[in-house]
């Protein structure tokens, strides 16, 4: 599954630690989700879908 | 909240010393009161019981870490290296059993079994940072 992390966080100026404090995990897992090794939970999705004020489906693309 | 990971981190280390020394405590006790060649009593069975129940302890903060990590990606991290660490010790004790079966190789006392499985949590970290680039950074 593709994402649009890099680029949401990038629009906001945020590290990948002020995600990871953001989304209440560490920086390795946005990392992780960022790059595409780690597909998160949904409850995990809705939670960074909150965050950047966006749908899951504006945030996650299909491959 | 990298707080929470870590606190279930501080959790699980200071459990593990606990039992650490519980451990040591009791080895040295057994190793003190049990002479190498007595024969089984209640005595000596409950004396030599007590360093497994510390071995028991460290395996009940292993399970603990995972319910109480808050973090899902790090607990995906520490089950692949439960998981790599109960194959590949199944695997080496059973290859090792048949070995026995047919050749007049060492037997191998079975109270290697958990350490062989402490050495696969290892074996679990290499192959994490090699598929994923991290780590949890704990070995035990």
């Amino acid at each position: 599954m593709r994402n649009r992390l890099k680029v949401l966080r990038a629009e906001r100026d945020w590290s990948q630690q002020a995600l990871a404090d953001l989304l209440a995990v560490s920086r390795q897992s946005v990392n992780a989700i960022e790059t595409g090794k780690y597909d998160p939970s949904l409850p995990l999705a809705f939670r960074i879908a909150d965050v950047f004020g966006l749908k899951i489906e504006e945030i996650f693309l299909r491959d | 909240m990298a707080a929470t990971r870590s606190s279930a981190y501080r959790r699980y280390f200071r459990r593990h010393i606990g039992f650490t020394v519980i451990y040591l405590a009791a080895i040295a006790l057994a190793s003190w009161q049990v002479p190498d060649d007595a024969r089984p009593s209640l005595g000596t069975v409950l004396i030599a019981l007590l360093p497994g129940l510390a071995v028991v302890g460290w395996i009940w903060s292993m399970g603990r870490l995972l319910v109480e990590l808050d973090d899902e990606y790090m607990r995906m991290l520490e089950v692949r290296k439960f998981i790599i660490a109960t194959g590949s010790t199944l695997a080496v004790v059973n290859v090792w059993g048949i070995i026995e079966l047919y050749t007049a190789v060492p037997r191998l006392p079975v109270f290697f079994v958990f350490p062989l499985w402490c050495l696969g949590l290892g074996i679990g970290g290499i192959a994490n940072r090699l598929s994923f680039g991290h780590d949890t950074g704990r070995c035990r």
